[in-house]
C-alpha cells in the first residue's frame, strides 16, 4: 500500500528488483539510484517532449510541454502514461530516437 | 520460503506425461503436486493428481502472454491452503503439465503477477519435451512447438531411441539454434536423471556460451530478413549499468515484446557476482542476484535474445545508441538464423 496515494501496490516491476529484498542497502543508495534513473530517462524522454520527476521518493511524475502530468509507479506503468502523453508510441528501436542519442553523445 | 513450480511442456505426444511417470516414481512422497491438462494415454499413478481444466482470462489491451490462467490460481491456492493447514506439510513442489497445444507464457504471468501466488511460489524451471522422431514435423507445421521450445530452461528430447545418431544431431543442433540458452538433456525410454532436470548450476548453457566463440557471425546479407526468427548472443565489454540496461529492456518488451520470445543472460553489474536475467515475453523472472559467477563462464555480461521481426542490425545500433548511458559497448557474438521461423 502506498503511504500517499493509498493505491494498492501489487506487483514491483522487475527492474526495481535488483537488490534482494534482505539486501542492508541504507535507502540513500536507493535514491541515489532513483536519482540516476530520472537523468537517464529524461535523456531519452526529451525526444518525445517529455520529462520526469521524482514524486516524494516513491513515485514518478511525467510531463509535457502543455502542462499535461501523469504519475506513475515504475518503469512499466511509464511507458504507456509517456505514449498517452506524446501521442506516439515510444520504442527504443526507432531510428529518429537513436539519432536523437547519438547526437546528444557527440555534443 | 517458497514453493518450487516446474512447468512440463512439449507438443501432443512429445512424451511429456512418460517423462513425468518415471520422474515422479524418484520422487520422495507427499512433496510434489501435479497438475495435468489432460489425462493421457500413459496414466499417471500420484496421489497428488489434480486435472485442471485450461480457463485463461484475456486482460484488456494485454498481448496473449500477459493473460492470466484462472484455473490455475484456483489449484494453486487451494494446495497453498490445504499446505498451510497442515495437510500436505511436505509440500515443496508443484509440477504443471500443460497441454500440448499450450503456451507456457501465460502460466509463467499467473505465478509470477498473482498478488498472492507471486509471494508463495517461485517458477523454477520450463522443461520441454521434444519428440526426436517428429520434431521436424512439430517444428513446420505447429507453432506452438517453437513456442514452447523457446520459453524453455531445458530442453529434454525424447525417443531418442527411434532416430540414428545422425538425425539426433542434426535435432540438437537445431534445438540449439532455436534456444541456444537451454541445456539439452536426453531421454530413454521417459528415464532421465531426475537431478540432473532439476540442477540450478548452469543458468546460460556453458555448451552454447562455448559455440558462440567457435561460430562465426554471418554476414550481414544474412541479417537482413526482418521477417526472420534469430537467435543473438550479445556481450558487453565492460560491467553494465543497471539502471540504463533496464530501461532500454523494458522498453523494448514495452514496444515488441511479443516478438522478443526470448531474452536470458547473466549481467556484470560491477558486483561480486552477475544478476541472471530471464524472460518470455513481456514476462521478466525477478532478476536473481548470484553470489559468484559460474566457473565455466566468462565473466562479462552475456545476453541471448531470440526474436522474430526486429532485425539484429537494428537492435545493435539501439544498444549502440544507448551505450555511453549503459556504461558499456555491446558486441554480436553469435547470430543464428531459425529455419523454422
Amino acid at each position: 500500500m502506498c503511504v500517499l496515494c493509498g493505491e494498492s501496490i501489487l506487483r514491483i516491476h522487475w527492474t526495481d528488483r535488483k537488490q534482494p529484498p534482505e539486501s542492508a542497502f541504507a535507502s540513500r543508495t536507493r535514491q541515489r539510484e532513483r536519482l540516476r534513473r530520472i537523468r537517464l530517462l529524461n535523456q531519452m524522454l526529451g525526444y518525445y517532449g517529455l520529462k520526469v520527476d521524482d514524486w516524494n521518493g516513491v513515485k514518478f511524475v511525467v510531463r509535457d510541454k502543455k502542462g499535461r502530468s501523469e504519475i506513475v509507479h515504475d518503469l512499466g506503468d511509464l511507458w504507456e502514461k509517456a505514449e498517452k502523453l506524446a501521442g506516439r508510441p515510444l520504442n527504443p528501436l526507432d531510428s529518429g530516437l537513436l539519432d536523437y542519442l547519438n547526437r546528444g553523445r557527440r555534443e | 520460503m517458497k514453493r518450487a513450480v516446474t512447468i512440463v511442456t512439449g507438443y501432443l505426444g512429445s512424451g511429456k506425461t512418460t517423462l513425468l511417470t518415471h520422474l515422479l516414481k524418484e520422487e520422495p512422497g507427499g512433496r510434489t503436486a501435479v497438475l495435468v491438462n489432460e489425462f493421457g494415454e500413459v496414466g499417471l499413478d500420484h496421489h497428488l493428481l489434480r486435472r485442471i481444466d485450461e480457463h485463461t482470462r484475456l486482460l484488456s489491451g494485454g498481448c496473449l502472454c500477459c493473460s492470466v490462467r484462472e484455473d490455475l490460481i484456483r489449484e494453486l491456492k487451494d494446495l497453498l491452503d490445504r499446505s498451510q493447514r497442515g495437510e500436505l506439510p511436505d509440500l515443496e513442489r508443484v509440477v504443471i503439465e500443460t497441454s500440448g497445444l499450450a503456451d507456457p507464457a501465460p502460466i509463467l504471468f499467473t505465478v509470477m503477477t498473482d498478488p498472492v501466488l507471486q509471494h508463495h511460489y517461485r517458477i523454477e524451471h520450463v522443461l520441454a519435451t521434444v519428440d526426436a522422431v517428429n520434431a521436424g514435423l512439430h517444428l513446420d507445421r505447429h507453432p506452438e512447438t517453437k513456442k514452447q521450445i523457446t520459453a524453455a530452461d531445458k530442453l529434454v528430447v525424447t525417443k531418442t531411441d527411434m532416430v540414428t545418431d545422425e538425425a539426433r544431431e542434426e535435432l540438437v543442433r537445431e534445438l540449439a539454434r532455436l534456444n541456444p540458452t537451454a541445456p539439452i538433456v536426453f531421454s530413454d525410454n521417459g528415464r532421465t536423471d531426475w537431478d540432473l532436470l532439476f540442477s540450478q548450476e548452469v543458468p546460460i548453457a556453458s555448451g552454447a556460451l562455448a559455440a558462440d566463440r567457435e561460430r562465426p557471425v554471418p554476414g550481414p546479407e544474412s541479417a537482413h530478413s526482418r521477417e526472420a526468427a534469430h537467435s543473438l548472443s550479445v556481450t558487453f565489454d565492460r560491467p553494465i549499468d543497471w539502471n540504463a540496461f533496464g530501461m532500454w529492456l523494458s522498453l523494448l518488451l514495452h514496444s515488441c515484446g511479443e516478438n522478443v520470445m526470448r531474452v536470458k543472460g547473466l549481467l556484470d553489474v560491477g558486483e561480486r557476482g552477475p544478476v541472471l536475467l530471464n524472460g518470455v515475453q513481456h514476462i521478466i523472472h525477478p532478476p536473481e542476484h548470484l553470489p559468484a559467477w559460474p566457473k565455466q563462464v566468462e565473466p562479462r555480461s552475456h545476453v541471448v535474445f531470440i526474436m522474430k521481426s526486429i532485425d539484429p542490425e537494428q537492435l545493435m545500433q539501439s544498444l549502440e545508441a544507448f551505450q555511453h548511458m549503459m556504461d558499456a559497448k555491446a558486441r554480436l557474438t553469435a547470430l543464428n538464423i531459425i529455419r523454422h521461423a
